[in-house]
């Protein structure tokens, strides 16, 4: 991918609308997540295997490309679920240690959520996160603050994470939440 | 304009503390995907949502300002959560649509 | 007569691709709701109106329908599917498709607006809040030197927006015994200052390490100074209850070692 030797410079291309949606199984207590582009998210239980599959979340997000204005190479991020900011929830957590060191400097750590369950997914490699950083770095025309891109396999425990993921929840609940 | 220019030109109530910044354009869009993809560094971001991922949104981009309308209520943990990363929220008792005639009016593109 | 934006118009300054409701000719609509938020569109959107998103979903539709708008204009040259367009044609709404993004939409629409309310409401609104000026500063803990800068500025503000001499002293006598308290016990502190022609407010919110018992530090008298600072005058114990005192709404909400948050309004009267 690195092979041309190019000062890249990056643009998002080929935004693609979707859902993310999370799974819990009911025999196991697994947790999945996963991408789906349909207009409508698949909402029933499914069996699959010993697993029983419920859909506990939908969240409106994107997937995306990156591609070089200058080289043309284009990146995807198929394995990237969302960014999230780490907030600093957890003392002992790999991700709070950098996000207390840098936070001073106005480095803000967002953390590469990939998809569920950790070990069955294919990660995001850091050359892609490095990118991503680059990417919304350049894009962040203020040189007063940086953000910086650490993967999710960093943080010490995902399912009590505080971080604030960018997602859209509710959007599509059509009761109405207050009156006038 | 500047931030501070625009906050004493249209009545805005400040709800953390301002940092003064350069207003680059006006981003409306109440989903924080759309921010992700297409609000660019300096925009005004103008949005009815106020739970505490508007900040990791316009974080990500440098959004200048959020400016929440309608009114609507902003807790207190994404106040808490702006001012800890410098993000300006704002609040506006108008609608969207006549939120960004009002930023017509006073100049910015 | 016509009250309202004509929908053919709205369709030229968007360059609009018109998909369902071809029969746009003379109708008009009263408002515009630009929100993504469809449980926003049923609480609040008024009949009549045309909905702007960039939600492109089924959701769009049927909550406009259920609010009694004319229509919809999805933005970002999203196309509309099928689905959509079904359901507006059986519900009789119109779908137009446009790149224009949401501030372009508004802004255009905006223009070509002319008879409605909207800008006599518009200035209602703002004499609502009536803001006037907004400032932010800073306070380094442990700096006596510079000790009562931050209040000293803020008199200096409000004198020159010529607020009443009494008003004025209660506001800097509040802010400068909490400006006190930062500098004898916290690390530092965000100052804001809003000041509006109903009400001033001042908002310090430092980090340190917080009150543990915050009723016994309201007590008058009861004092956490040190002998040193003491001796430099400072002290006395008057300062949460003398804040109290000299605003008209008084908030304080502590964390022990992460800081504390105080809120002081004061009305103009």
């Amino acid at each position: 991918m690195e092979e041309i030797n190019c000062a890249h410079s990056w643009t998002i291309v080929r935004v693609q609308t979707g859902f993310i949606i999370t799974e819990n199984c009911s025999q196991c207590n697994k947790t999945s997540t996963y991408f789906c582009s349909e207009d409508y998210p698949p909402l029933e239980e499914h069996r699959e295997g010993d697993h029983y599959w419920n859909v506990m979340e939908t969240a409106q997000s994107i997937q995306f490309d990156l591609e070089c204005d200058r080289c043309h190479t284009i990146v995807t991020f198929k394995e990237l679920a969302g960014l999230m900011l780490c907030t600093g929830c957890d003392e002992i957590c790999k991700v709070e240690k950098i996000r207390e060191k840098l936070e001073k400097d106005h480095v803000w750590i967002y953390v590469a959520c990939g998809f569920l369950p950790i070990d069955e997914v294919e990660l995001l490699s850091q050359e892609k996160i490095s990118i991503l950083e680059d990417y919304f770095n350049k894009r962040r025309k203020s040189s007063k603050s940086k953000i910086k891109i650490i993967s999710y396999e960093m943080v010490n425990n995902l399912k009590n994470c505080y971080g604030e993921i960018i997602k859209d929840v509710g959007m599509l609940n059509l009761k109405p939440t207050e009156l006038l | 304009m500047k931030l501070q220019e625009l906050i004493n030109k249209i009545a805005l109530k400040v709800l953390t503390v301002v940092e003064d910044k350069d207003i680059t354009g006006v981003f409306i869009s109440d989903m924080l995907s759309d921010v992700m993809s297409s609000a660019q560094s300096g925009n005004l971001w103008v949005t009815v949502q106020s739970h505490k991922n508007i900040i990791s949104a316009a974080n990500l981009i440098d959004i200048s300002a959020i400016i929440v309308t309608h009114n609507k209520d902003v807790p207190k943990d994404t106040i808490e959560l702006a001012n800890r990363y410098k993000v300006v929220i704002l609040s506006s008792p108008l609608t969207t649509f006549e939120l960004a005639s009002k930023l017509l009016e006073s100049g910015i593109k | 007569m016509q009250q309202g934006i004509d929908i053919e118009k709205i369709r030229d300054v968007l360059n609009a691709n018109v998909f369902e409701g071809e029969v746009i000719h003379g109708k008009y609509v009263t408002d515009v709701y630009a929100s993504d938020l469809m449980s926003d569109v049923l609480a609040f959107g008024k009949s009549g109106s045309i909905l702007l998103t960039g939600l492109n979903t089924i959701q769009a539709a049927v909550s406009a329908y259920v609010a009694e708008f004319k229509g919809i204009i999805i933005l970002r040259s999203k196309v509309p599917d099928a689905d959509i367009l079904t359901f507006a044609k059986d519900k009789n709404l119109f779908v137009l498709s446009t790149d224009a993004d949401m501030y372009e939409a508004c802004v255009k629409i905006a223009n070509i607006k002319g008879e409605l309310a909207v800008p006599e409401r518009i200035s209602e609104a703002t004499k609502e809040h009536g803001l006037i000026t907004t400032h932010s500063f800073f306070i380094e803990g442990k700096d006596f030197g510079s000790a009562g800068m931050v209040s000293t500025q803020i008199k200096t503000i409000l004198k020159s927006i010529g607020y009443d001499a009494l008003l004025i002293r209660r506001v800097a006598i509040s802010t400068y015994e909490a400006e006190m308290n930062v500098v004898m016990h916290a690390l530092s502190a965000d100052v804001l200052l809003s000041a509006g022609d109903q009400e001033i407010r001042v908002v310090i919110n430092d980090k340190g390490k917080g009150i543990e018992n915050i009723e016994l530090a309201m007590k008058e008298g009861y004092s956490t100074a040190t002998e040193e600072q003491r001796a430099l005058g400072f002290g006395a114990g008057m300062g949460l209850p003398n804040i109290k005192k000299n605003s008209d709404i008084f908030n304080i909400e502590s964390v022990v070692n992460k800081g504390t948050y105080i809120e002081t309004i004061f009305y103009v009267k």
